[in-house]
């Protein structure tokens, strides 16, 4: 291809369409939808699915070598943080969480009013998550629970390396478990008591295990990190560095074991589970089993488990694909291993989908419970999000699978040589990519059977 | 998480096909030409290996130029599907 310029020019034109194509597709639909001729969700649904699939297409035209390995290295050095502002962000964060959790117990029942649930499930949960990938992964430094546990005079040990990371796959799940079965969501006085219980569990294990803790056992610190590497602020070991989003997870020269590739697929489906079981589907279909005598409970949690099961396999059989359609002799555990970083953007993608309205509607709430948790104002602001906002929950969603594609693009031609091999190893996760397109955006397309408590 | 191994992890399929193997760093290839284009992307080549690099790349061009013609022939499907889609979603009363 180098030997064609005008034809080089013309894919890398082609391929920087890529980005706009999604635009186009649901700026159109969404538009028309908001003048009053309703656009069948079947519609919007295969139109995503289409945008993820053209842009496959579009990125198999991209081939030129050199082009695809020098993008993700542009960026630049940032100067590092004054020590004294982290310390003093570090210990204001320790100071918090103790007057959040006293308020959370001593204010008023509402969750909405209570700043506890507030504060935990909209400005740190759905906020502060947000930043990990759109800005950095702040969370090393201004995690509370890190800064406290070195304080405790226990002589650290060595966490077995045979229990790998599967302990944050564990947790991860039960993390999401909790959220959905138990009501911690709308029960602030239960909820004081899960940071409690967390606060407690975290602290014990970091003071016993030193780092390894929050490297391979908290799924909270985990899920940050890798968020991170999507982000386009970075730390690398020659100091901070912005480049472009997702840059970090291309150049990403570790190969994931198959415990990390287990923590990223639950990562994906766990965000995508939080939709799901908001749905009136879900509620319809529980109701239904309740009906034969089936728990509600036990629905979910065999739904979350045996969903989990599913898109892990799912992805395995692709990676195991892979060595059919490249051809190559590269192992299904190094393929999966290598690819699983692809997997980050689509997660940070759903995130945003899922949280980015609960965030800018009780933005103001959090205001206003703030200046006085005790006894909030009766009457609290809340934003209702404009239309175009469902616009931005479906781009949110495809930029997220785009930019999947385009870190496994890179990274195929990382691990493969030439040009036509790279393509061919990719076309199982396209298509991986595209189903997976198609749940996410039928999730978010349902109707939500209950509010955010 | 472990660093990237060079080179990775490979098994040979069941069938008993000789692989063609890097000479440099062992790693086997599905085919001649995989390895040709390995051994002069990724090692120092001796002028037979160079030359042999330059044939699999002009073979592979030719192969690039054939999928790209279904790349562009996907996206012209694709399009057209979206179109009709977009007609027939439109048109749907209520």
């Amino acid at each position: 291809m180098s030997r064609h310029p005008l034809l080089r020019a013309c894919t890398t034109v082609l391929a920087l369409l890529v980005s706009a194509a999604p635009v186009a597709a649901h700026a159109g639909s969404v538009g028309l939808a908001s003048r009053g001729a309703p656009v069948p969700s079947w519609s919007v649904i295969a139109a995503g699915a289409a945008a993820v699939g053209a842009s496959f297409l579009f990125t198999s035209l991209l081939t030129d070598r050199q082009f695809v390995e020098r993008v993700p290295r542009r960026g630049w050095s940032l100067p590092p943080v004054a020590p004294i502002f982290v310390g003093v962000v570090r210990w204001t964060a320790v100071a918090a969480v103790p007057l959040v959790i006293v308020a959370g117990v001593i204010g008023p029942d509402e969750p909405v009013a209570n700043l506890l649930t507030l504060v935990v499930w909209i400005a740190w949960w759905a906020g502060y998550t947000m930043t990990t990938y759109v800005v950095g992964n702040t969370w090393p430094a201004l995690n509370p629970w890190r800064t406290v546990a070195p304080l405790f005079p226990v002589e650290p040990r060595s966490l077995p390396r045979r229990v790998g990371s599967w302990p944050s796959v564990a947790g991860l799940l039960a993390l999401v478990a909790l959220e959905v079965l138990s009501p911690v969501t709308g029960d602030p006085r239960l909820l004081a008591a899960a940071v409690v219980g967390y606060s407690l569990v975290t602290v014990a294990g970091a003071a016993a295990f030193g780092d390894a803790w929050f490297d391979r056992v908290d799924p909270v610190a985990r899920m940050f990190a890798l968020y991170g590497r999507f982000a386009p602020i970075r730390r690398t070991d020659a100091g901070l560095h912005i480049g472009l989003p997702g840059a970090g997870l291309a150049r990403d020269s570790t190969v994931y074991d198959p415990d990390d590739v287990a923590f990223v697929v639950a990562l994906v489906w766990v965000t995508t589970f939080d939709g799901l079981v908001a749905t009136a589907a879900w509620e319809r279909l529980t109701d239904a089993t309740a009906a034969v005598g089936v728990p509600a409970s036990a629905v979910t949690l065999s739904g979350l488990l045996g969903g989990f099961g599913c898109f892990l396999g799912c992805y395995w059989l692709a990676a195991r694909w892979v060595r059919r359609t490249a051809p190559t002799y590269v192992t299904t555990r190094y393929l999966a291993g290598w690819f699983a970083p692809a997997l980050v953007p689509i997660a940070a993608g759903y995130h945003f989908a899922h949280f980015v309205g609960y965030l800018t509607g009780f933005a103001p709430t959090i205001a206003a419970v703030a200046v006085d948790p005790v006894s909030p104002p009766a009457s609290l602001p809340v934003l209702s999000p404009p239309g175009w906002f469902g616009a931005l929950v479906l781009l949110a969603i495809i930029v997220g699978h785009v930019v999947a594609v385009w870190v496994a693009h890179a990274r195929a031609f990382d691990l493969f040589a030439g040009r036509v091999q790279p393509i061919r190893s990719q076309y199982p996760f396209a298509g991986v990519a595209v189903c997976y397109t198609t749940v996410s955006l039928w999730i978010v397309a349902q109707p939500i059977a209950t509010g955010i408590s | 998480m472990s660093l990237q191994s060079h080179p990775p992890e490979t098994t040979l399929s069941d069938d008993g096909t000789t692989a063609a193997v890097c000479p440099y760093c062992d790693r086997p290839f599905v085919t001649e030409r995989q390895r040709a284009l390995h051994v002069g992307e990724r090692h120092n080549a001796t002028e037979a290996e160079r030359r042999a690099y330059e044939a699999a790349r002009d073979a592979e061009s030719d192969e690039l130029f054939r999928l790209h013609l279904k790349v562009i022939f996907a996206v012209g499907l694709l399009y057209a599907a979206s179109i009709v889609g977009g007609v027939v979603a439109f048109s749907l009363p209520g």
